[in-house]
């Protein structure tokens, strides 16, 4: 831990990545966010780690759990946070919302749907190849989603043509309802790897250090060789979305992981207890990230839906009406 | 798009050619023009199509650029949509269009769909280029399916009838920013190009054929029969026959499923006011149901004395060929079809 500036940035962009979800909380409370919100808290580290190993060319391909991956690409908070909020300054004017962000400068997408981004990372990493140029594309993915038809095509192809894609999955224990102890076949999902020839590690992803060094030497790989995946151990900390009643897991499990693995509170203790970062500083630097957060959040609720008249635009990029309109 | 002969043609005098040699030169035009287009898919570099319809362009523009795929429809549709917001215009290859479930996902929730999730900001130039038709293959490779992709917002959606249009369109499909849903036909595809009673004639230079206007195939005064794709060769002999039942009929060939091109179906009804649709996909839920409720909103209730559908009334298409001709439409049953019609109004 010889590089405070680093340690400093990594706090301070993982406590933003938290405040930023819990603004995103009270619009839920505040019915102004619909829909199933899901939130990554407790997954920050490896957003954290992420961000420090994507270069600005690099595309992304994200999941529904996708806020801190959009952080972690540079998107500005306040058209992202516009976009979760439906509103007409979003990065998408509103028309996509939380599940549905894009941008297509900074080659960054998401999906809706458990899995659907992993192809979409193939596409970009064969642009790449198709370009000649070194970007990475990284194709971020849950749990639940190596049980699908598209991952196992997807790291097979990108395998067989040597493609520059690093799958990164957050192993959060929890798809919905189902535990992972009982939807995998194998105990850890990075020894899935060995079915596609690419390097497979499994990594604590609370430990942002870990976990940034990990995604490195994938990176390095995808760059010189072709795929790697990264496993990156972390807890589903609210249920499934906003408004899930989460009986499905005892209290005692999530009382247990919320307090003790909380990744920002584990980083916390780690830089004052190493001498890092004192007190004071900790606390000027959490109420700055707070009151960045705040401004964003208060300019965002002064924002306006999109108007209804624009329901029918976009449909088709020719302005085409479709069939029946 | 540019139109450039090529200039080692001594002439462009257009010859007879097949369909699949019209799709594989419509796309091999518009891969000279723009180094962007990308043709993905099962089997379409070395083998060229199962149907040829992309042969000689791996010799033309390489491997990378014709990529021969595992059998893995998600992956490469979805591969796609990742090239298409790179500023690629993929041409994917779904060999029969019977073979969409395992990568629909992909295509309604991501090609149809991000133009509209993204407030306009990305485009999604793809085309979806499949096969569908009755050729007694059975119920797994015989449908057509375009009223599937036609009821999901954000796809154009195309099938061709001969070879002129199928090479222009083809060239349209690459060049529209909109996502495309091309679906040829198997058998007008197994079609010899001397078959072609019509748009056989190919230029060799390039040109579009719009993506969204019908075509008078065969003019008519009293009953406008609109069909598509590989009933429209059947509707035109139908038609020729049922002179003598005396009934004139109009046969307009769609060419597009989205959007309906109102305009030239409502010229003709103006004429005829009775329409018949022969469709050779399902008939519930579907096109058919589409445009006879289309014509009655738009042209309104009093404007025709005569609707009818005839087609695949619901059912799989069956292996044996006498069970097939039961419930496809072919020129004997749209013949049928035309006189019930004559008959009724």
């Amino acid at each position: 831990m010889n590089n405070p500036e680093l340690w400093r940035d990594r706090y301070r962009l993982m406590v933003l990545m938290r405040r930023f979800e819990e603004a995103c909380l009270t619009g839920v409370a505040s019915r102004e966010i619909h829909g199933e919100l899901h939130t990554a808290i407790g997954q920050e580290a490896i957003a954290a780690a992420l961000a420090e190993n994507i270069r600005e060319g690099d595309a992304l391909a994200s999941t529904h759990r996708n806020h801190l991956h959009a952080i972690a690409k540079g998107i500005p908070l306040y058209p992202l946070m516009a976009e979760i909020f439906e509103k007409e300054t979003g990065l998408c004017g509103g028309f996509g919302g939380h599940m549905h962000l894009f941008d297509k400068e900074r080659r960054f997408s998401t999906t809706g749907i458990v899995g659907a981004s992993l192809p979409v990372a193939l596409g970009h990493a064969y642009a790449a190849k198709l370009r000649g140029d070194d970007t990475v594309a990284f194709a971020v993915i849950g749990d639940g989603s190596v049980n699908a038809g598209g991952f196992h095509e997807t790291m097979n192809m990108a395998s067989v043509l040597g493609l520059a894609l690093v799958v990164v999955i957050e192993n959060n224990e929890w798809a919905i309802s189902v535990p992972f102890s009982a939807a995998s076949s194998t105990a850890k999902l990075a020894e899935r790897a060995v079915a596609y020839a690419i390097p497979g590690e499994r990594v604590d992803g609370l430990d942002v250090d870990a976990t940034s060094q990990a995604i490195g030497r994938a990176v390095a790989h995808a760059r010189s060789t072709g795929p790697a995946l990264v496993e990156a151990m972390c807890y589903r900390f609210r249920g499934h979305y906003e408004g899930d009643l989460d009986l499905y897991r005892s209290q005692s499990e999530k009382t247990d992981r919320t307090t003790t693995k909380d990744p920002v509170v584990l980083l916390r203790a780690q830089l004052r207890d190493g001498g890092m970062l004192d007190e004071a500083t900790l606390e000027r630097l959490e109420s700055q990230v707070s009151a960045e957060i705040d401004a964003v959040l208060a300019q965002v609720r002064a924002d306006k839906q999109p108007d209804r008249s624009r329901a029918h635009d976009h449909v088709f990029a020719s302005g085409l009406k479709g069939a029946v309109a | 798009m540019t139109m450039t002969a090529n200039p080692t043609n001594e002439t462009s005098a257009p010859r007879n050619i097949n369909i699949s040699q019209a799709v594989a030169e419509g796309l091999r035009l518009a891969m000279e023009a723009d180094d962007r287009v990308v043709v993905i898919g099962e089997d379409v570099a070395t083998q060229g199509g199962v149907f040829g319809s992309t042969r000689g362009l791996l010799k033309a523009f390489g491997p990378e650029r014709v990529l021969d795929t595992p059998i893995s429809e998600m992956a490469f549709t979805g591969m796609a949509v990742g090239l298409a917001m790179d500023g690629y215009r993929p041409v994917i290859e779904i060999m029969f269009v019977d073979f969409i479930g395992v990568c629909l996902e992909q295509v309604y929730n991501a090609v149809a769909k991000i133009p509209y999730m993204s407030g306009g900001k990305v485009d999604m130039p793809v085309v979806i280029k499949t096969a569908g038709g009755s050729i007694g293959a059975a119920a797994q490779h015989s449908q057509t399916l375009w009223g599937l992709f036609g009821h999901l917002p954000g796809l154009r959606v195309v099938a061709p009838s001969n070879p002129y249009d199928s090479k222009g369109m083809m060239a349209a499909a690459v060049a529209s920013d909109d996502p495309v849903v091309f679906i040829e036909h198997k058998g007008l595809l197994l079609e010899r190009a001397q078959d072609f009673e019509f748009g056989a004639n190919v230029p060799r230079e390039a040109y579009d054929v719009p993506l969204d206007k019908a075509a008078v195939v065969r003019p008519g005064s009293d009953l406008t029969l609109v069909t598509l794709s590989g009933s429209v060769r059947h509707a035109l002999t139908a038609a020729d026959a049922a002179i003598l039942s005396g009934v004139d009929v109009e046969v307009i060939d769609l060419r597009s499923i989205v959007p309906i091109d109102w305009e030239t179906i409502g010229t003709s009804l103006a004429k005829t006011r009775a329409l018949l649709v022969v469709d050779e996909d399902y008939l519930g839920y579907g096109l058919s149901g589409e445009l006879i409720t289309g014509a009655i909103e738009r042209f309104g209730l009093g404007s025709l004395d005569y609707v009818g559908r005839h087609g695949n009334p619901g059912i799989p298409v069956p292996a044996a060929l006498s069970l097939e001709r039961e419930i496809v439409p072919g020129t004997e049953s749209i013949l049928n079809a035309i006189v019930r019609a004559g008959a009724e109004r």
